[in-house]
């Protein structure tokens, strides 16, 4: 059986998520052991257990060791199913999380996926659902799959309460793609929502963007969204390039002038502008499993996190594939899997 | 491997809990945050709550669901007019914890102490205290900053487990302390006596109801009688005197006076007013030695004493009262007492509440070391003479006191008569082993009594019989029965001796089961998983004996 030290690397959530998602996809059983080992809170918290239980459902697993605080997991998939499912994480906890672990073993299903997720859309700790939207699936979707996502209502931390849908046409097999290039830059656009919170923070928030960035007022939106359970503001810029689009995320917090958290977001956007690498330190953490699950494909970015590095060495427990990360200059690191 | 599900129980607190609107969520809820933590899953929440907070119910109950939607809300309402009073609080929330249907094997039980008013905290604490809810407590706290950082703090507290904080701790000590006060500073090392004496702090502490020393003479009941009075005065729940009297020193008129009290000119030669025993003793502690030989006049007194806390002196036209706590001695069967008419039945139930068997000493050989020191510090507080054994004779003298040959007749009165013998003697104040050798051959002498001629053997059966196993005796004849005498001769006295007593438990009780609980009591409250009756049945069958074969 695999086993996996879950206190190296990142040494958090990550590693778990990760090697869920390719045990299901590869029907190969693991344990993990030493789960969060140097973190305040060792071991298995709420939201790591709902990814468990929602990978077991998938993958008709045996598990043991799930239990809030344990160190160690054992996870034994059986047959994945794809088919309607329906999560709720608990403590406005990232609903986004949640489907990463899932997603690869449903994008190679026999069956096609219907997915309600319930709870936080938008953490500062976990890919945004606009990221999700705009900049992840759509790669996905290049490699063969359909997924598509809607957004019912946000849900922010603390309330949570939030909601979106996902349908999975599954393909036999990912392809390959390769990302060398942003290419032209086809659509900016910059928009700042606010859930019960007055709408001159959205528009503050945008004239520090529009300024800052240059932009025209065409690509700033204010939008004020209805459903939410509790208070909430997010700025989401995007760069739509032709072959990718990057989605930089800026969250409001109570007691922190609009401006800065536009501020924020901005500098970030400015550094991936600046780097002419086409993908960005989230995505390349997402890009690299259904990559590996394709059996190769490239792409060039920024400097790796070490999200980016554990994902490539627990890839390499489970599939036979080569993920070289070099780099190319002083900004830009190339990444290469090949099987 | 199922784990058991967790059960949050709280009230509505009106202030802490309050917020309406979307402000709601930016301030510290703790009925909400507790469900917020990434480490604690509460699988269903019990949110007690009064009518008049029932929206306010309502919207916490969607909230706990939003932000934690592994649990089940179940909303009570509990009728409160005043959430200050405290007998309607207490009285309140007995009656939940008292109607629930806690299931302790399968659900683990949290009581939220943070909310509510500070009558209903003291209620909640007192009755997690006293497993109305069988459950740990729970406390939290508001985040250091900001709600949108975190839900803040909790903390659980498990009143039963002494591993949480320095109260229990300092419980222990105390507890420890009344303890080694009760045996007089003597580490004692026999368990079962350990354990009584443990269980006698404890009704000490609780209860005033009346206790009964049984055992032998010179077991030392009137000194614990004493220990008792002083561990009480110590807590403060004595202010009066310690009254000890025996029995059988009181006859006729002169009993009832000496306990009771009279008027002058009662009877001839009552010359002056006396308060009697009972009057000296309220507010305090009487100790009843040998209350077997007490009159059935005086125990028809004594009786309404107890009951009204009220008596009539002799010769006296009103009654006199006293608040007094009763201790009894005896070392008689006082059931058969009142089988041959000598003793009233309606005493002694009043008098047995708490009765507790004083060992002899023999059955506490692995005591007598212990105290030997107690016995030699006793000499040097009584006659200032400091006294102690070279190693050869403390060897000699151990070996003898805890050997079949040392019957210890009259248990502690021998061994302290002992000691002073020894003590007395000691050339400067050091017993050798002559001394030793001499006083052994003493306590011999003394205990070749005619009325019951003492060899080793007997002396083995007694130990046998003080034991409550009288192997020499009668058991000797059932095992011969059951065995037959060949296979019996091939047993060692050891082994004779428990399984006649076995023999015995298991014919005095219905089922094999039955036995089998009697014989393991104690063991068995330590083990997670019991089979009594299957312990008892391979034991038995290393004899070659089942349940069937003893109960014919």
């Amino acid at each position: 059986m695999i086993t996996i030290d879950g206190s190296f690397g990142e040494g958090g959530g990550q590693i778990l998520r990760t090697a869920l998602g390719l045990s299901l996809v590869t029907g190969k059983p693991f344990r993990i052991e030493k789960i969060r080992a140097g973190r305040k809170k060792p071991g298995l918290l709420r939201q790591h257990l709902t990814a468990v239980n929602a990978a077991a459902e998938v993958g008709r697993a045996g598990v043991r060791g799930a239990a809030l605080g344990s160190g160690e997991l054992v996870f034994e998939p059986g047959q994945v199913a794809g088919g309607r499912y329906r999560w709720a994480i608990g403590t406005a906890g990232s609903a986004t999380l949640v489907l990463q672990t899932v997603l690869p073993a449903l994008l190679t299903a026999r069956e096609p996926s219907s997915l309600k997720l319930e709870g936080g859309t938008h953490n500062p700790f976990a890919p945004p659902f606009d990221f999700l939207q705009k900049a992840f699936l759509p790669l996905v979707c290049r490699m063969g799959p359909k997924v598509e996502a809607t957004l019912v209502r946000p849900g922010f931390y603390p309330a949570g309460g939030g909601c979106f849908k996902v349908e999975v046409a599954p393909a036999e097999r990912l392809s390959r793609i390769d990302i060398p290039e942003r290419g032209e830059v086809r659509r900016r656009l910059a928009r700042a929502l606010v859930a019960n919170l007055p709408l001159h923070i959205a528009t503050r928030e945008l004239t520090v963007i529009g300024r800052k960035l240059n932009w025209p007022d065409e690509c700033l939106r204010a939008e004020p969204v209805e459903g939410s359970q509790g208070p909430g503001n997010i700025v989401v810029i995007e760069i739509e390039g032709e072959g990718v689009t990057e989605v930089v995320t800026g969250f409001g917090e109570k007691g922190v002038p609009a401006e800065s958290v536009a501020d924020a977001a901005v500098r970030e956007a400015r550094e991936y502008i600046a780097a002419g690498a086409p993908v960005g330190a989230h995505l390349a953490d997402q890009l690299l499993v259904p990559m590996a699950l394709a059996g190769g494909g490239s792409f060039r970015t920024a400097a790796p996190t070490r999200h980016t590095t554990t994902n490539a060495k627990i890839i390499g427990r489970f599939l036979d594939v080569a993920v070289r990360i070099e780099r190319e200059d002083s900004a830009t690191w190339k990444v290469a899997i090949s099987s | 491997m199922t784990a058991k599900k967790t059960v949050l129980i709280g009230l509505l607190g009106p202030t802490l809990d309050e917020g309406a609107g979307h402000r709601r969520w930016e301030k510290w809820r703790p009925s909400v945050s507790l469900c917020q933590h990434e480490d604690l899953i509460v699988d269903r929440y019990e949110l007690l709550y009064q009518k008049r907070w029932t929206r306010l119910c309502e919207t916490l109950a969607r909230d706990v669901r939003d932000v934690s939607p592994e649990t089940e809300v179940r909303c009570t309402e509990v009728e409160l007019q005043d959430p200050w009073d405290f007998e309607e609080v207490y009285g309140a929330l007995h009656d939940f914890a008292h109607a629930y249907p806690f299931d302790p094997d399968e659900e683990d039980y949290l009581v939220h102490i943070t909310t509510g008013t500070h009558v209903a905290q003291i209620c909640l604490f007192l009755l997690t205290e006293s497993r109305a809810f069988p459950a740990r407590l729970v406390q939290s706290s508001p985040p250091k900053r900001s709600i949108i950082e975190s839900p803040g703090e909790y903390r659980i507290i498990d009143l039963d487990l002494s591993k949480y904080d320095r109260i229990a701790t300092r419980f222990r000590k105390e507890q420890a302390d009344e303890v080694s006060l009760l045996k007089s500073g003597i580490e004692t090392r026999n368990a079962a006596f350990n354990r009584m004496i443990e269980q006698i702090e404890r009704v000490a502490i609780h209860s005033e109801a009346p206790v009964l020393l049984m055992g032998p003479t010179g077991a030392g009941k009137s000194q614990l009688a004493r220990r008792i009075y002083e561990l009480k005065r110590a807590r403060r729940q004595f202010e009066g005197a310690f009254v000890e009297v025996n029995c059988a020193t009181l006859r006729g008129d002169a009993a009832m006076s000496a306990l009771f009290g009279h008027r002058k000119g009662a009877f001839t030669g009552a010359l002056q007013d006396r308060a009697g025993l009972l009057r000296a003793a309220d507010g305090g502690m009487l100790f009843l030695d040998e209350v077997g030989e007490l009159g059935l006049d005086e125990q028809a007194m004594l009786l309404r004493a107890l009951e009204e806390k009220r008596f009539l002196p002799m010769g006296a036209d009103e009654e006199a009262g006293s608040d007094f706590q009763l201790i009894c001695g005896t070392n008689r069967d006082l059931s058969a007492d009142v089988a041959a008419g000598r003793f009233r039945e309606d005493l002694l139930t009043r008098i047995n509440l708490w009765t507790f068997r004083l060992p002899g000493l023999r059955e506490r050989a692995e005591d007598i070391e212990p105290n030997l020191q107690y016995e030699l510090d006793g000499y040097a507080r009584t006659s200032g003479a400091h006294v102690t054994f070279n190693k050869e004779a403390r060897d000699r003298y151990l070996a003898f006191a805890t050997s079949p040959q040392a019957r210890w007749a009259a248990n502690f009165r021998d061994l302290d008569a002992s000691i002073t013998r020894m003590a007395t003697l000691a050339p400067g104040g050091r017993i050798n082993i002559e001394i030793v050798e001499e006083e052994l051959a003493r306590l011999l002498e003394s205990w070749r009594d005619p009325e019951s001629p003492a060899s080793g053997a007997a002396g083995a059966a007694g130990a046998a019989g003080a034991a409550g196993v009288d192997a020499a005796g009668d058991g000797e004849g059932e095992l011969g029965a059951l065995l037959g005498a060949e296979r019996l001769g091939g047993l060692d006295l050891f082994d004779r001796m428990q399984l006649a007593g076995v023999v015995r438990v298991c014919r005095r009780s219905r089922s094999l089961s039955d036995a089998g609980r009697a014989l393991f009591a104690t063991s068995r409250l330590r083990r997670s998983r019991t089979n009594d009756a299957d312990r008892l049945r391979k034991y038995l069958a290393r004899f070659g004996l089942d349940w069937k074969r003893i109960a014919d």
